[in-house]
């Protein structure tokens, strides 16, 4: 009964510490662009359906990419993935390029002026611009 | 000279794809696995032995941006059922006329249903396999011209979709392979999306030509030879109002999609005509309802087919055609009634970041013969 109990204390445990931080994510443009976004643009921006910004993605293998996809786009991974699949095999569009680190998407969107992407906020630089902020 | 040339072009071939950074290359696949839940049983080209084949494909994607807005894309195909032998699925050249605008010309998917343009990709829906009963009209490809045009009206997205060309290759009557062609093919595809709710509409007009004359009717006595008896007879007008030559045929599809991330309803009806013929006007339909958990999908999706074979066709000649032509002719005929409805129960299992395993188990029930056939399929759907 109580190695039962420590059990499930464990498992419940281990499943806590094994959810990654969830941090608040920082949407930024170049500072020399004007524009406003909403959730909504940024969601059609990371679909397809805008091409207004040059969007970039964060690597897979990043946490913050499984985060951004749930809270900017409001959908899994795995459904945003089905979802560019649609297009990619239809000649249809292409997904936003990923970049490995967050200093490479802060040093992309810094060098253009149409290019938006994001990064934790408190990896922000006075080099890019938020616009937006998800938590 | 010709030695130089020879390196030269070996040197080219070994550069690594890295290095057109234009160019990219993606690819799906499937491994799936199927059999019937009984001996006597016949479903999708399955029978009651477990077979790795039927369904299993895998293809390759090149697509390459030539610049100004000229990019070229070739999708090359193998399907297990003949042998993983590679044929090019989708090759076109592609314009955009501008942002909203794009004409693509080559060989194209025909924009018949909803799921169309990538019932191959199995990792971009959450069945199986698209629900049959629908999508078994075969015609998948044409070669031809097609223009896209997206637009935001209020806060509906809006993707209107002309297409013209034609199909030239095989057809699947009665299970046998023929020669099919259709020409002149236009049509008009409209999908509006607001939130998460969708709508479609297509409508494909063309003119049918299907060569039945080899399809075997009894033994020695094919649907040629019956054509030849019933001219010999006088009959030939009854012979032109069953051949298919240059029939005019129409296609209606209506599809409604509800997905708010946790749900997914689909449902789509579809109308296929080919007047003048001893086709049935197919009229299919289907239903299908999911619910996301996390990366566990269930869904279960139901399918009805009504085919009435067109018996009008012969009743005026009912009195005048000896025994020995009305049989064949009514056989033929009736070959094409179908009554049957298809229950789906399966589920989606995002195990991986670019794979899904997926579980399926089909049952139809077919009034016309009164037969029912089932089948449990399991698989791998990925992209990459």
């Amino acid at each position: 009964m109580l190695s039962r109990f420590l059990a499930i204390v464990l498992l419940l445990g281990g499943s806590v510490t094994a959810i990654p931080a969830i941090a608040d994510i920082a949407v930024i443009v170049n500072p020399a662009n004007s524009v406003t976004l909403t959730t909504d643009e940024l969601t059609r921006l990371y679909t397809g359906r805008s091409s207004a910004l040059a969007a970039v993605n964060i690597a897979e293998s990043s946490p913050l990419r499984s985060q951004f996809d749930e809270k900017g786009v409001g959908r899994s991974s795995a459904q945003l993935k089905a979802h560019w699949s649609k297009l990619v095999f239809t000649g249809k569009g292409t997904p936003p390029p990923e970049l490995a680190t967050e200093a490479a998407v802060i040093e992309h969107v810094a060098q253009n002026p149409n290019a938006v992407g994001y990064v934790d906020v408190a990896s922000v630089t006075d080099a890019v611009k938020v616009v937006l902020t998800l938590n | 000279m010709r030695k130089s040339l020879l390196a030269l072009s070996l040197a080219v071939a070994f550069i690594p794809v890295t290095a057109y950074p234009n160019t990219t290359i993606n690819g799906f696949a499937s491994i799936k696995a199927g059999m019937t839940t009984g001996s006597d049983e016949r479903l999708y080209g399955y029978d009651d032995t477990l077979d790795f084949k039927n369904e299993s494909l895998i293809a390759l994607q090149v697509k390459s941006d030539l610049g100004d807005k000229l990019s070229v894309t070739a999708q090359l195909l193998g399907r297990g059922r003949d042998d993983f032998d590679v044929g090019f699925e989708w090759a076109f050249i592609s314009y955009e006329l501008s942002d909203n605008m794009t004409i693509n010309a080559g060989r194209l998917r025909t924009p018949f249903y909803k799921y169309s343009d990538f019932k191959d990709v199995g990792y971009a829906y959450d069945w199986l396999r698209v629900p049959q009963g629908v999508y078994g009209l075969g015609f998948d490809t044409i070669e031809g011209l097609t223009f896209y045009r997206t637009a935001q009206i209020g806060s509906v997205d809006s993707t209107l979709q002309l297409i013209f060309g034609g199909y030239d290759g095989n057809a699947s009557l009665s299970g046998a392979q023929v020669s099919a062609q259709i020409d002149n093919v236009t049509g008009i595809t409209w999908e509006l999306a607001k939130d998460a709710f969708s709508a479609r509409f297509a409508y494909l007009t063309g003119k049918t030509s299907i060569d039945t004359s080899p399809v075997t009717l009894a033994p020695g006595f094919t649907v040629g030879n019956l054509y030849q008896a019933l001219a010999a007879n006088g009959l030939t007008p009854l012979v032109t109002a069953i051949d298919i030559d240059d029939e005019s045929s129409n296609f209606i599809g209506v599809g409604l999609t509800y997905d708010d991330s946790d749900w997914i309803a689909v449902a789509e009806y579809t109308r296929v005509e080919v007047e003048n013929s001893f086709i049935a006007t197919q009229k299919n339909w289907y239903v299908s309802l999911g619910k996301r958990f996390d990366g566990i999908t269930p869904y279960i999706s139901y399918e009805r087919e009504n085919n009435d074979a067109v018996v009008s066709i012969y009743q005026p000649y009912t009195g005048v055609l000896p025994p020995q032509l009305l049989v064949p002719v009514q056989g033929l005929v009736a070959s094409q009634e179908r009554d049957a409805s298809t229950w789906n129960l399966g589920v989606r299992y995002d195990f991986h970041p670019s794979a899904a395993f997926k579980a399926q188990y089909s049952s139809e029930d077919s009034d016309t013969t009164g037969q029912r056939n089932g089948v449990l399929a399991f698989g791998i759907d990925l992209v990459f």
